[in-house]
């Protein structure tokens, strides 16, 4: 499905995995590690000639079928137009979902937002309006950029619903939230200093040995549940 | 209140040619033989449209380069196409081609387009950023070669460069207005043809692209279809200033909806807005026209500059 072929640059060096169709997968690692450059890569924002989607060159897809493929959710939602509003931004996102602009609104409950301008939105909704974007927008892979930063418990849940059903096709996410990877139980792709450190099954990712050699003693184990040691 | 506006800009454009320093009778313009029919054929009537498509032509251009460059003081002449077709005129008075001043104007203008994106090209993936660069250097180098044709100049082509950098809607003939309509109104299709495009890209370059818009080739397609536009404008007027900064701005504020929404908006009241301000310029009471890109700078400025203040009090 994505497959990244020894892949450097200023920021990452030797990137080189195989995600496989249907897999689904966690990218995690500290600030500046690169998830997020990696992400652009994937996605063609960062021009490279080292990334295969379901097996085509992605360099070489034409625009349209490559947003077919692919897309990316960005940590934040960037916005020039001061006028476009939450449904219009909608309504130009909709390209392969069969569900329709009014249903993904009330879908996230984001009816009396509709006619507001994204620019006024709170974080929190423009978070929501982006899920909402993917949702539209229908790629066969989405790469999530910390869907769940900046959000209150109540949209932390609402996120976490969306993101494991299948109004989503094939996800990468992108999050700092060890209990929500967890939960999951995708695959995992663990960075350090733009390098992949480890790259492997969910269950060996969370094994003591694991994380006391990734995270040292910051991560403590309650109940199931994984917070930081302070 | 949208209504009232339309039909007192129909009544200007309508009225427009009667006003000047000869005022015209409305039944004597169907009278062959009658001074009052040479001037509405021949100049009142293509001044007033010279102006609209003009007028239209800069305002809809001024729109998109602030969209594109995302920085609300680029203007239809930023890139440097306005200084090239300038520039070509200067060269054609001052080397004794008077008579093809618009040509050599044009050529100006072509070769600035040709010397700016084969620059950007050579940049590795070129952004809009790096050709608005590009187009204000080139500006500058081309404001000093002018100053060198002024030095070369003799005191009456001095005059008449000058004259040109002015602005000046004075033409004769129905057939001088025709380069300008057909500019102005392919482009009007061309903006149009390509608005979800461009609504697409006022949200961010990276959501246009994460879409599947040819970002690339979209902006070329239009920053070219400006570039000729004024080129062929400004080789016939010569640079009328503000029209394309202020005039989106003014819309921007006053209707307060995307910039996709306002092409044909735009077009429109930049349009009245030119014509509006040439009638000024005719009727000012001077022996000779007031250069129309005074008028438009005197009324335009203090205008942009309240609605700026107004708008920060909001």
């Amino acid at each position: 499905m994505l497959k990244i072929n020894h892949f450097s640059n200023a920021i990452l060096s030797e990137i080189n995995f195989h995600l496989k169709e249907g897999e689904n997968l966690i990218l995690l690692g500290s600030n500046g590690a690169g998830k997020s450059t990696l992400a652009k890569v994937a996605c063609g924002i960062l021009y490279s000639n080292k990334v295969e989607l379901f097996g085509e060159k992605l360099e070489l897809l034409h625009a349209k079928k490559r947003a077919e493929l692919i897309n990316y959710i960005p940590p934040k939602l960037e916005i020039f137009d001061d006028y476009i509003s939450l449904k219009e931004y909608l309504e130009l996102s909709r390209l392969h979902s069969s569900l329709h602009v009014d249903e993904v609104i009330s879908l996230l409950n984001l009816d009396t937002l509709a006619d507001k301008p994204c620019k006024t939105l709170s974080s929190g909704e423009q978070q929501l309006t982006m899920l909402a974007s993917s949702i539209l927008h229908g790629a066969k892979l989405t790469i999530f950029d910390e869907p769940t930063a900046n959000l209150d418990p109540k949209k932390t849940l609402q996120v976490y619903e969306m993101l494991k059903s299948d109004v989503i096709k094939n996800r990468i996410i992108i999050t700092h939230d060890l209990n929500l990877v967890h939960k999951l139980g995708y695959k995992i792709l663990y960075m350090q200093e733009g390098e992949v450190e480890f790259f492997d099954e969910n269950k060996k990712f969370f094994e003591a040995s694991n994380l006391e050699k990734l995270f040292g003693s910051s991560i403590k184990h309650i109940d199931g549940y994984f917070v930081v040691n302070i | 209140m949208k209504y009232i506006f339309i039909i007192l800009s129909i009544a200007l454009l309508l009225t427009a040619p009667f006003f000047g320093q000869i005022e015209l009778h409305l039944f004597n313009i169907n009278y062959t033989a009658s001074m009052d029919y040479k001037l509405f054929w021949d100049l009142r009537l293509p001044r007033i449209i010279v102006a609209f498509f003009t007028g239209a032509l800069l305002g809809l251009s001024g729109l998109i380069f602030q969209s594109l460059f995302r920085n609300p003081m680029s203007t239809p002449f930023t890139l440097g196409v306005a200084s090239g077709a300038t520039l070509g005129s200067a060269f054609a008075i001052v080397f004794g081609f008077v008579t093809l001043v618009p040509i050599f104007g044009f050529f100006g203008a072509l070769l600035t387009i040709a010397i700016l994106f084969s620059i950007a090209s050579k940049i590795k993936g070129y952004d809009t950023s790096s050709l608005l660069l590009v187009g204000i250097a080139l500006s500058f180098f081309y404001s000093a070669s002018l100053m060198i044709l002024f030095y070369l100049s003799s005191q009456s082509q001095s005059y008449e460069i000058l004259r040109f950098t002015m602005g000046s809607l004075d033409v004769v003939g129905i057939r001088d207005t025709v380069p300008v309509i057909v500019v102005s109104i392919l482009l009007l299709f061309i903006s149009l043809q390509y608005k979800k495009e461009i609504k697409l890209l006022l949200t961010s370059y990276d959501n246009a692209f994460l879409k599947g818009v040819e970002v690339r080739k979209i902006n070329t397609i239009l920053l070219v279809s400006v570039s000729i536009a004024i080129g062929v404008a400004v080789s016939i007027t010569g640079p009328i200033g503000f029209v394309g900064l202020i005039v989106p701005h003014i819309l921007k504020a006053i209707y307060k909806k995307s910039a996709d929404k306002l092409l044909l908006i735009t077009f429109f009241y930049s349009g009245i807005f030119l014509v509006g301000c040439d009638l000024i310029a005719r009727n000012l009471g001077t022996a000779s026209d007031v250069p129309i890109g005074v008028v438009t700078s005197f009324l335009g400025a203090p205008f942009f500059i309240y609605l700026i203040i107004k708008r920060e009090k909001r």
